[in-house]
């Protein structure tokens, strides 16, 4: 008998211990799988800066990509001074109040999300939490690709400084706000209106568009955009094959963003032990988004083909495709995806062409690809997901999807966005901040911002420099 | 479109997407197959047409 007992204990002991394994190991996976988003989410930058540089003429093309970099490099630390507090502690609006899943509220923000204090803890290298890091790693990221979607709209005539300033009003502020109403499981548009937007076409996608629009009224159009009759040219990039490699570089990095919005199991963080879910708590599987975003991508470049037949354009439309389904890409059935992510495609250049009209110089069409389509988005996600319940798990009882709270969702993200880009840009022109004069812009921008030249073999002339000083 | 009766994720344990169980998975299947159809019908047309404006 005692020998059967102790063959037990050592049995039971042998299970704990492997139980224990299967803990470390889906720990290291959890951390390992926000971990890799992040490298996919920085081809997104490479992509943006490929595609503003081949969108850039000759004379502005190595401008043009330090700005990029710039954005990514000042809304990372901004980010972390302050973007991540924000989207903590603001869900439910001011004054900051908890909500009803526990995990918001300036106090709650404040106890893990600034860098001093017992809160510094979660905000740097700490071998007993394996999940802040990569957490605000994934964010990050969103918050730099808001930066880099309004980047491109403003190309060949803004200030650098300027620029960072809207940047980081806009990545580390700005649409943290509409992250925090609308893709937190507290946030007071999912529990009073039943928005969801799980991949963000709204909260990054039209907030990032609807800043650039509010900018790009204050900052003008560039010089010879438009005729004196108010009619529009053309300004050719000077090379649109980097441009469309850039756009598809961006798809890429677009499987890390999405993928970054699933949340996995089994962790104490998690909404389930046993299934992944969405940022609302509600499930969904990685094989949901293949199917979806595979046919959007799909259904975005054949609407955009059959309008334009410009690969800019169906490059564009693969990613209005993406944006178009991304409210609901964990619910929607693949074939309806592509049918709307056709629809996204067919009506993206006729949008750019109308902005144009309106005397809107959008150098890339990044309003309309991620503003418009974005809302667009947002806003069929009400019509055909209608009765999903927008929320599970800790956060209690919610209403379902609607169109009426998609509609006020997409209010709300286009206020989010527009409002702040118009405000800060009008501010940054009063003080002499936002453009660029007007000697420098016809020079060039490379010959004013950059020693160096990104050709300089032939065309541009720039400035001849010493490598190193004079010994 | 929620393809459940009581509006629940406790309810799912399957299939969880719009309209399953109804006709829209079919319906849109169909759909999206004609709009490919259509649009390699007008895409060929289109440049043909395109085409001939080279021949001498």
């Amino acid at each position: 008998m005692e020998e059967q007992l102790a063959e037990l204990a050592a049995k039971v002991a042998e299970l704990e211990a492997s139980g224990g394994g299967a803990a470390v190991t889906n720990t290291m996976f959890a951390e390992t799988f926000y971990y890799i988003t992040i490298p996919l989410m920085i081809l997104i930058h490479a992509g943006f800066l490929a595609y503003e540089m081949g969108a850039s003429r000759l004379k502005n093309v190595l401008s043009s990509g330090v700005k990029n970099i710039l954005a990514f490099a000042f809304v990372i630390p901004t980010f972390y001074f302050f973007g991540w507090w924000v989207y903590w502690g603001f869900p439910t609006g001011l004054p900051g109040a908890p909500g009803p899943a526990g995990i918001s509220g300036v106090e709650y923000a404040n106890a893990i999300a600034w860098g001093w204090g017992d809160s510094a803890q979660y905000m740097g290298p700490n071998i007993a939490d394996q999940a802040s890091g990569v957490f605000f790693g994934a964010f990050a990221l969103f918050a730099a690709t808001t930066a880099s979607i309004m980047s491109g709209a403003v190309i060949e005539r803004i200030q650098t400084v300027g620029f960072i300033i809207l940047a980081v009003v806009l990545g580390s502020f700005a649409w943290v706000v509409a992250a925090a109403w609308g893709w937190h499981a507290d946030g007071w548009l999912v529990t009073q209106w039943g928005v969801h937007d799980f991949g963000a076409a709204g909260l990054v996608h039209a907030v990032a568009g609807f800043f650039a629009l509010g900018v790009l009224i204050n900052l003008g159009p560039r010089i010879g955009k438009f005729n004196a009759d108010g009619s529009a040219n053309h300004i050719p990039g000077h090379n649109m094959p980097l441009t469309v490699v850039g756009l598809m570089l961006i798809i890429v990095g677009f499987w890390g963003f999405l993928m970054a919005c699933v949340i996995v199991p089994g962790e104490a963080w998690s909404w389930f032990g046993d299934k992944p879910s969405t940022i609302y708590g509600t499930p969904i599987t990685l094989s949901a988004l293949s199917f979806n975003i595979l046919m959007a991508i799909a259904g975005g470049i054949i609407g955009s083909w059959i309008m334009t037949r410009d690969p800019f354009w169906m490059m564009s439309g693969a990613l209005a495709g993406i944006i178009s389904t991304a409210s609901g890409l964990d619910i929607y059935f693949p074939a309806l995806a592509f049918i709307i992510s056709f629809s996204a495609g067919v009506i993206l250049k006729p949008c750019a062409d109308w902005l144009e009209n309106r005397g809107i110089d959008d150098a890339v069409g990044a309003v309309t690809v991620h503003g418009t389509i974005g809302l667009y988005g947002v806003v069929m996600l009400g019509i055909w997901g209608s009765g999903f319940p927008s929320l599970q798990g800790a956060a209690g009882d919610a209403p379902t999807i609607t169109l009426v709270g998609q509609i006020i969702g997409a209010v709300v993200f286009f206020l989010l966005g527009f409002v702040p880009g118009y405000v800060c840009s009008f501010i940054l022109k009063m003080f002499g901040l936002l453009r660029i004069r007007e000697g420098a812009e016809r020079a060039g921008m490379d010959l004013v911002k950059v020693p160096a030249a990104g050709y300089p073999e032939w065309g541009n002339t720039a400035p001849v420099t010493p490598a190193h000083p004079a010994e | 479109m929620f393809p459940y009766e009581q509006a629940s994720w406790d309810v799912v344990d399957g299939a969880m997407f719009m309209g399953w169980g109804g006709a829209l998975p079919g319906l849109t299947t169909l759909i999206a197959a004609i709009i490919c159809i259509a649009v390699l019908v007008i895409g060929q047309r289109s440049e043909t047409a395109k085409a001939k404006t080279f021949d001498k």
